[in-house]
């Protein structure tokens, strides 16, 4: 069964990852604290502060739930797709074809008004 | 039927086949490391690395041992058990969707059948699909594990790419389902033996001296699946995750050594299956210009005279034929990278939302109505 | 012990690992990543089961897609204040012991309706097996969708348009950086 395969080369590469790391650590030496700015992160040499309250925007959980609807549509089709010339072939081939074309008019209205309230604009 | 692990002997081959094709993915990252920087010198019109050993093709084990020798810090701020993991979850989606490509004909013994991939998921292209998703997750740990600002900026923006370009990569690969009929990436090499020949309106329209690849149905689903996959693994123009003009290096700003090298082996490995499925769709896969198999195995038993050796002939032509594919694409993704300026952020997803994907869609909707087209009304 | 039953047995110990730790960790990055690693071997007993195909499904849009919306939203906020807010007082107590009961509730109900529908759906599947035919799945599952409940179908896309709808409004509501004025 190829799940087997696929769970033995995962824990294979895990293993294989963190043996490197552990290997990186042992000839190279972990890092003394000779001076705090090696600890600190980066920002250009100059000191690192933190405001309270910025606002991130709020584009990116708009770009994250627009994809998962979009890839549940693109979902549909993929069964659609891969029984299309079976059903062809089977007679039934107009109904497929016309429902799943609705299910599209319907996928390019959304993507059209979308586009069109300018919900997905980075400035 | 193909042997996959039912006896403890076929059990412990492919574990060793599995073992062989991760340990040649890793191998060839360097090969490729090094292909880029000369390839680069000579594009720019310099010399690459040519002290380190001939050619400089030393160079990367030195780079390697100079890594090894740096220090491991973390920052204080961050996530210690993120950026640990990170590096390593960056190798895991790119290696385990590599070993889902066929690379060659299956190879047969008198009591097994032996396929040279590394395992044969039945829902092929799902599959792949499914596990280089994950890959948003590793952008995402180091971004939040390194505890810095601009780190995590990086990474959401990073992360915000790569999500929007799945969309087309994803779409884009309809037409070739719609085409073949099947997920499984083997069926898929197989519908593309042999001349070039499609069926329409009753008729067969032939011409055996092209071969039968899916570059002369699905152009310009070609196109877009190369496309979306420069922005899957984060290379130029899309490599906004990196732009040092921009936030530093983004998500891996804080990584430095041995870890960074990670996050390089996991791109590469993107670059290689993006490959890799870039000759199976749209180039026939391991198979050689209109020749089907059958006729390779002939003119190799006709060239040796036995059966296994022919065998093992074929096994090895398919496998070449498969990496001189592989290799071109590589080298055009190299090429790519240091000849096209850096898209900015808004065109970037401008690109992915508002282009790619109606023209993916329209190209879907074309190939669906041609299809229905040419099979349902018969005229001849 | 056979293969079938070990790797049934290693999957569903990650699965129950992964589920306890989702609800147990403090940190509630590590419990949305616990919640993917469930996800992803869910996905993997469905292979055992053989339906391939839902379990594509299963890691592109649940592991691939939500969780990744979960995580990427988890990061922006200021974690330490959130984790204190929810920790003492009774309002709290009394919605812990809802939830509980509602989780139950869920539960028995959602076995209950599986045990009936299983009862029916098996005999297609028996008459199937029996003439000696391989069930796939993908093609049932697309002649269900497509032929049988056309309606079902198309209205399912018209709920993905209202979500789509929903969210670009909520994202405008007052206070925030889309906000319109």
């Amino acid at each position: 069964m190829p799940i087997g395969g696929v769970i033995f080369i995962t824990l294979f590469i895990a293993a294989f990852g963190t043996a490197l790391i552990y290997l990186a650590r042992w000839t190279g030496g972990r890092a003394k604290k000779t001076s705090q700015a090696k600890f600190d992160i980066y920002e250009c040499g100059l000191p690192a502060e933190e405001k309270k309250d910025t606002k991130i925007s709020v584009k990116f959980y708009l770009t994250a739930i627009l994809f998962i609807l979009f890839d549940i549509e693109i979902i549909f089709m993929y069964p659609w797709a891969v029984n299309f010339r079976h059903f062809l072939n089977t007679g039934a081939g107009l109904t497929v074809f016309g429902s799943m074309m609705v299910f599209l008019l319907v996928f390019i209205f959304g993507l059209w008004w979308e586009i069109k309230s300018k919900a997905l604009e980075w400035d | 039927m193909t042997s996959m692990g039912i006896t403890g002997f076929e059990i412990v081959i492919n574990a060793v086949k599995l073992l062989i094709i991760f340990l040649l993915m890793v191998q060839a990252v360097p090969i490729l490391v090094w292909l880029e920087r000369r390839g680069s010198g000579f594009i720019q019109n310099r010399f690459g690395p040519n002290r380190v050993g001939p050619l400089g093709l030393v160079q990367l084990l030195a780079d390697a041992v100079k890594f090894l020798t740096k220090e491991d810090f973390a920052p204080d701020k961050g996530n210690r058990f993120m950026f640990y993991a990170a590096p390593v979850f960056a190798l895991i989606p790119g290696a385990v969707a590599f070993m889902a490509i066929p690379l060659s004909v299956p190879l047969k013994t008198p009591e097994h059948v032996f396929l040279i991939q590394g395992y044969d998921i039945n829902v092929g292209i799902v599959f792949i699909l499914g596990v280089s998703s994950l890959a948003a997750y590793t952008i995402l740990m180091a971004g939040w594990g390194s505890g810095s600002k601009f780190s995590l900026m990086g990474a959401l923006r990073a992360s915000a790419q790569i999500i929007s370009y799945e969309l087309a990569l994803g779409l884009s690969i309809v037409g070739i389902i719609l085409l073949y009929g099947t997920f499984n990436l083997t069926e898929m090499i197989q519908a593309q033996h042999g001349g070039l020949s499609f069926k329409a309106f009753g008729y067969t329209l032939a011409a055996s001296w092209l071969p039968n690849w899916g570059i002369f149905y699905q152009p310009l689903g070609m196109i877009l699946f190369f496309a979306a996959t420069f922005a899957e693994s984060n290379r130029l123009p899309f490599d906004l995750a990196e732009g040092e003009a921009e936030l530093v290096a983004g998500f891996h700003t804080e990584y430095g050594g041995f870890k960074m090298l990670m996050f390089f082996i996991g791109e590469y490995a993107h670059m290689m299956i993006a490959s890799g499925l870039m000759a199976t769709f749209f180039f026939g896969g391991y198979s050689i210009w209109n020749l089907t198999p059958q006729e390779v195995y002939n003119w190799c038993y006709g060239l040796v005279g036995s059966e296994q050796l022919a065998n093992v002939l074929s096994v090895l032509l398919h496998f070449v034929s498969f990496s001189i594919k592989l290799a071109i694409f590589l080298w055009i993704f190299i090429q790519v990278r240091w000849t096209l300026p850096r898209f900015r952020y808004d065109q970037l997803m401008d690109l992915g939302w508002k282009t790619m994907l109606p023209w993916a869609l329209g190209n879907t909707i074309a190939t669906a109505v041609i299809i229905f087209a040419t099979t349902y009304f018969v005229i001849g | 012990m056979t293969a079938d039953a070990f790797l049934f047995w290693f999957l569903a110990l990650i699965t129950v690992i992964s589920g306890l730790s989702v609800v147990l960790m403090a940190n509630p990055i590590y419990s949305a990543l616990s919640l993917a690693m469930t996800m992803i071997s869910v996905a993997a007993i469905f292979v055992t089961l053989q339906a391939y195909f839902l379990a594509g499904v299963q890691v592109i849009v649940y592991a691939g897609a939500v969780m990744v919306l979960f995580v990427m939203v988890l990061m922006l906020f200021d974690l330490k204040h959130e984790l204190q807010a929810f920790t003492r007082g009774r309002a709290t107590g009394a919605l812990k012991i809802a939830s509980v009961g509602i989780l139950s509730g869920l539960i028995v109900g959602a076995v209950t309706i599986g045990l009936t529908i299983a009862g029916r759906s098996s005999e297609e599947l028996i008459a199937a097996s029996a003439s000696g035919g391989v069930v796939d799945t993908t093609r049932s599952l697309s002649e269900a969708l497509f032929l049988k409940n056309i309606f079902g179908f198309e209205a399912l896309g018209v709920l993905l348009l209202v979500i789509a709808v929903g969210t670009v409004a909520l994202s405008r509501s007052k206070g925030g950086t889309h906000a319109r004025d």
